[in-house]
């Protein structure tokens, strides 16, 4: 390809622009949580940690915060054993009508506006007499992030010999013995990313939160309150925290990954020679 | 109609008996029958393969015996007992995958001791028959490895030893060497039929490969859309086929039709042809209708005088190809063309194109046989 610098420097301006849209607010945060600012510009000398200190005497946004991981870890697990089952029978029976209808089910509440998931749920809970709390937070996020799982590890079960699961049996293991042998150690890497893509999902899922939660809000749902009655800078320490907690979990993601893909490659490699 | 063979079982039977005993086994797909209702016998120690063409139902022949497919019909009976309701894993016998299903986070090692390991056999002796199963299959070094770091003869050796460990009496291998290339598809052959005499343990295997099933079997099943066509030796099937269809799939023959019964003597039977009056010897086809007699191109040579079907033919063409010499024949009365194959000789003169020819062929060296080619 020709370089052409009339197409090139216009291309980078517009490079440049984005990127410096999309990160600018974040790095300004970033500098807010340890700097404090006079007309738009930041005080070089006011470095101080008072803030993040302040965040962590705050107890409604470290319960917030508590909650969220709690509703996230919950939900999750429990969408993982649903998802995990649900795309297991679905396998085994890919042709039947019941199987068909089941990822429907699945699938619906994801696809369905979350105003109204949330809406029915809490008509739902008020007949049932159950109190919104923790409980039915997580129940309404295992309902949304179990599509998620269900299409990562049905993915993966689609790519493994059907062969593996009739070898397996054929070699005289049980259903039971199949599954912890055969079929869970393949669904390792695809239980770790579903899980984790349902964990992000869950950890900023606002809008069914919002009508299931009683007094336990979680953490998308308290800051959404604290920004009607007034802005704190606390905010910029605990948007900082969340951002390097995101970037390191990444990064940990990505090693997990090429560690997998080299031995992957390796072993492709030994295997011809 | 699908009687397993008379002469064919007696011809092996000797004092072996039935290992497998399968009677009016069918399946049934919604409105298509994989199976037509089949008998057949697998003898205690033999080699049997199941040969057909794609859609003979040859491998859901091998499923249902395996149990991950549910017969429609008949029974099959495991050394007397009935296993029809014998869920997969507690059927006595293994099967090896066409496309191996090794484990594949698992080592080779972890692979072969899977069965041991599910049955609950203490770690020690389970290392012992896993170095032992290695051994069979000359895998001792490569334990370690995980199945995409081998070779595919070696993810094939795998797939045995792993069906081996348990000691079935039994293996049932569904063309396992489909995916290997011709050189090492040979050497394969040649190990599968050591290890199946050294170890008695008797094998059924599937294979559409009919030069496959002639070196490594000791006895044939020919499939064809759902029936069993016939059973019987390597030899019987090449040299005695009972129909056309068997006749073709084994190679090229000359087919002489239509054929008529003149007269059937003790051993030898007459036969009317366009080329004139032949002997067969050997047994007479049930059906009468639509006969041929089969003749290998080579079957047929340049006559002698004490051959007993003669031919006289026009030479059309000689090719020399190496080790043979095919001479294309026409039979000037019917335009019927035939081909010989004769063993190339240095010293040998070429019959000239054009010239007169007298071929002959021995009354054992041709088949009468039935039906339809395709």
């Amino acid at each position: 390809m020709m370089r052409n610098r009339f197409i090139d420097l216009p291309l980078a301006a517009v490079a440049v622009l984005v990127y410096v849209s999309l990160y600018l607010p974040i790095l300004l945060v970033f500098l807010l949580s340890f700097f404090s600012m006079r007309r738009g510009k930041v005080n070089w000398d006011t470095f101080s940690l008072s803030w993040y200190a302040k965040l962590f005497e705050n107890d409604a946004l470290g319960g917030a915060l508590w909650n969220s991981l709690l509703v996230g870890s919950l939900a999750v697990a429990a969408a993982a054993t649903f998802a995990t089952s649900a795309a297991i029978l679905v396998r085994s029976r890919p042709d039947r009508h019941s199987a068909r209808l089941l990822e429907y089910v699945i699938f619906l509440p994801f696809l369905l506006p979350p105003i109204i998931t949330g809406l029915s749920l809490l008509i739902y809970f008020r007949e049932a007499g159950v109190g919104r709390g923790i409980f039915t937070i997580t129940v309404g996020h295992t309902l949304f992030v179990s599509a998620i799982i269900y299409r990562i590890v049905l993915t993966r079960l689609n790519a493994l010999s059907r062969n593996l699961v009739e070898a397996a049996q054929d070699l005289g293991a049980t259903r039971i013995q199949t599954f912890r042998f055969i079929i869970l150690p393949n669904l390792r890497m695809p239980l770790l990313t579903g899980g984790l893509l349902a964990f992000a999902l869950s950890f900023d899922e606002t809008m069914i939160t919002l009508f299931l939660s009683g007094t336990d809000a979680t953490l998308p749902v308290r800051l959404y309150a604290m920004m009607r009655v007034g802005f704190t800078p606390t905010i910029n320490a605990l948007i900082t925290l969340l951002l390097g907690f995101s970037i390191l979990l990444t990064v940990a993601v990505a090693l997990v990954w090429r560690r997998n893909a080299d031995s992957a490659r390796k072993s492709y490699r030994e295997g011809r020679t | 109609m699908a009687a397993p063979d008379a002469d064919s079982r007696h011809e092996v039977a000797g004092d072996r008996t039935p290992l497998l005993r399968i009677r009016g086994l069918g399946v049934r797909f919604q409105d298509f029958e994989a199976i037509r209702p089949l008998d057949l016998d697998v003898l205690n120690g033999e080699f049997l393969t199941v040969l057909g063409p794609s859609g003979s139902g040859k491998t859901t022949l091998l499923r249902t015996i395996a149990g991950f497919q549910q017969p429609t019909a008949g029974r099959i009976e495991f050394d007397g007992r009935d296993i029809a309701d014998l869920p997969i894993n507690r059927r006595p016998f293994n099967t090896v995958f066409q496309d191996y299903a090794l484990f594949p986070h698992m080592t080779v090692r972890e692979n072969v001791a899977f069965g041991l390991r599910v049955r609950g056999i203490a770690r020690a002796t389970r290392d012992a028959r896993v170095e032992d199963a290695l051994g069979i299959v000359e895998l001792e070094d490569l334990g370690n490895r995980y199945p995409t770091q081998l070779s595919g003869g070696q993810q094939q050796r795998t797939a045995l030893a792993r069906a081996m460990i348990c000691e079935p009496r039994l293996i049932l291998l569904d063309e396992p060497l489909a995916a290997l290339d011709a050189t090492l598809r040979r050497q394969m052959q040649k190990f599968l039929k050591v290890v199946q005499r050294q170890s008695g343990i008797t094998f059924v295997f599937v294979t559409h490969d009919q030069s496959e099933a002639i070196t490594v079997s000791d006895r044939i099943c020919v499939m064809r859309s759902g029936r069993i066509e016939q059973i019987g030796t390597p030899r019987d099937l090449y040299y005695r086929p009972r129909s056309r269809f068997v006749a073709a799939f084994f190679g090229a023959s000359n087919i002489l039709e239509p054929c008529r019964i003149e007269s059937t003597g003790e051993a030898v039977t007459m036969v009317s042809t366009p080329f004139g009056t032949m002997s067969v010897d050997g047994p007479l086809p049930q059906v009468r209708e639509g006969l041929a007699l089969a003749v290998r191109p080579e079957a047929l040579v340049p006559a002698s005088g004490d051959a007993c079907n003669r031919i006289g033919c026009e030479v059309v063409s000689v090719s020399f190809v190496g080790s043979e010499t095919i001479t294309e024949l026409r039979h000037p009365q019917t335009r019927h063309v035939l081909t010989m194959k004769t063993r190339s000789n240095p010293s040998a003169r070429h019959p000239a194109v054009g010239s007169h020819l007298e071929v002959g062929f021995d009354a054992a060296a041709c088949a009468l046989v039935t039906g339809a080619q395709e």
